[in-house]
């Protein structure tokens, strides 16, 4: 199974050009990240908002449940709304970090270091929100 | 209950006229929900950012798919969108409400000042914005600018592109910037998309919207980018610049889950709805109403900045 050697792309270190079919391929599997995440997305917002209807809650009760990733696994077994609209908004918001994450990995296997380096710069910055959202009070 | 079906509806609306119009949602849905269900600007403003990933996300993965959109050319630039996004997101929370209810109400009237002069210009090739793309009917309105990017010929005789400003093998650099141009296309002054770039993420994280009513020139105006990939690519980015700056919203409690459920929903049905019968509808009486209540619009936010 593994006797096929893997065609590695490293041709010239100062490649322009990059390779078609490894771009088209790349595409594709970005393509897919982008409509199945936001499928799924959808899905659990739209079950929420099932359940919303059910309970009778108001969009303009000014309470609502804060985001709490530890809870929100309880919150789905216990059919509460909440629940499936915090994964739903949460995967809504970390499908385009996937499609970079997956970006990052086609690029690494092309051998394109530019184009890594802007994956990697795009996450930092999607981290360093997290870190600076996370921590800075508010 | 009732409210929450209204706010699903709205966002149908939202997201019905923004697919016919070619515009993002999220100019329709801060006001709709600040100026109609009387939410706080910045609540909203969260809102519409996961709204906006939604539609533009799907709309990317599907002209992705067409071979539209540059990922090449739309990575590189969204790094500087999301930087842009995360610095927006963090002065959002400074900024007074009135100024943020103030700087909106500009981009309302410059979005119907845009949607003018296009009408004016040219009746019959709308330019979607983040719209989402429909199954067949994007295709030809394009075509008739762009048949660059056109991945099949349209018809006899049009699959040779008669112009492309600039040859890539004349003007490609060789370098990094030469490796983001596309077919029959040379991306140019990639520093002056560095900047529009960091400005339209400060724009997308403080009021809300996809940004693609910058982005889109940019690429297109002054970037050399063909307008159908620019629309492609400007869908592309959004994603990450709105998430860059949703993330901001969403650990400080910006975003309300019974709000956005409904509004995400229905602009995700109304978006894709707007885009199935796009090519059945006239949008040209559609637009002069549209510019019509984008004006109302931003006179009410104005009036909102003014106290």
């Amino acid at each position: 199974m593994s006797g096929v050697a893997r065609p590695e792309q490293r041709r010239s270190p100062a490649r322009t050009q990059p390779d078609a079919d490894a771009t088209r391929r790349l595409e594709l599997v970005v393509a897919h990240i982008l409509q199945w995440g936001i499928g799924v997305s959808v899905a659990l917002v739209a079950i929420g908002v099932a359940l919303m209807l059910i309970d009778g809650i108001s969009p303009l009760d000014p309470t609502f449940p804060p985001f709490d990733p530890r809870v929100v696994v309880a919150q789905m077994l216990a059919l509460e709304p909440a629940g499936f609209l915090w994964l739903g908004l949460a995967l809504t918001i970390a499908t385009p970090s996937v499609r970079v994450a997956a970006s990052l990995v086609g690029y690494l296997r092309q051998g394109d270091r530019r184009m890594v380096l802007v994956s990697l710069g795009i996450l930092a910055v999607i981290a360093l929100s997290i870190v600076i959202a996370g921590t800075g009070g508010g | 209950m009732t409210v929450a079906l209204l706010m699903a509806a709205g966002g149908i609306a939202a997201g019905a006229f923004g697919s016919l119009l070619g515009l993002g949602g999220g100019v329709l849905i801060v006001p709709l929900l600040t100026l109609g269900f009387g939410l706080p600007l910045r609540e909203a403003v969260g809102v519409s950012l996961v709204s906006v990933i939604v539609t533009s996300s799907a709309a990317a993965g599907v002209y992705l798919e067409r071979h539209v959109a540059n990922l090449r050319l739309g990575m590189s630039l969204e790094l500087f969108t999301a930087i842009g996004a995360l610095v927006g997101g963090l002065v959002a929370f400074l900024l007074p409400e009135r100024v943020v209810a103030g700087l909106f109400a500009l981009l309302l009237a410059y979005t119907a000042a845009t949607m003018t002069r296009r009408a004016l210009a040219r009746p019959e090739a709308p330019t979607p914005v983040t719209a989402m793309p429909s199954p067949a009917a994007d295709a030809p309105a394009a075509a008739a600018t762009d048949a660059v990017a056109a991945e099949s010929p349209t018809g006899p005789g049009a699959a040779v592109p008669a112009e492309s400003p600039a040859d890539p093998a004349q003007t490609a650099d060789g370098g990094f910037v030469g490796s983001l141009s596309g077919p029959g296309y040379a991306v140019r002054r990639y520093p002056f998309g560095i900047l529009g770039s960091l400005f339209a993420g400060l724009v997308s994280a403080i009021l809300g919207v996809g940004g693609g009513i910058v982005k889109v020139p940019l690429m297109n105006l002054g970037m050399g980018v063909p307008l159908r990939v620019a629309t492609a690519t400007s869908n592309l980015m959004i994603g990450i610049t709105a998430s860059a700056s949703a993330i901001v919203y969403l650990f400080r409690g910006g975003i309300d889950p019974y709000v956005a459920g409904p509004t995400a929903l229905g602009v995700f049905v109304g978006a894709a709805v707007g885009s199935r019968v796009s090519h059945r509808i006239d949008v040209r009486i559609l637009r002069v109403l549209f510019i019509v209540v984008l004006a109302y619009t931003a006179w009410q936010m104005a009036m909102k900045a003014l106290g």
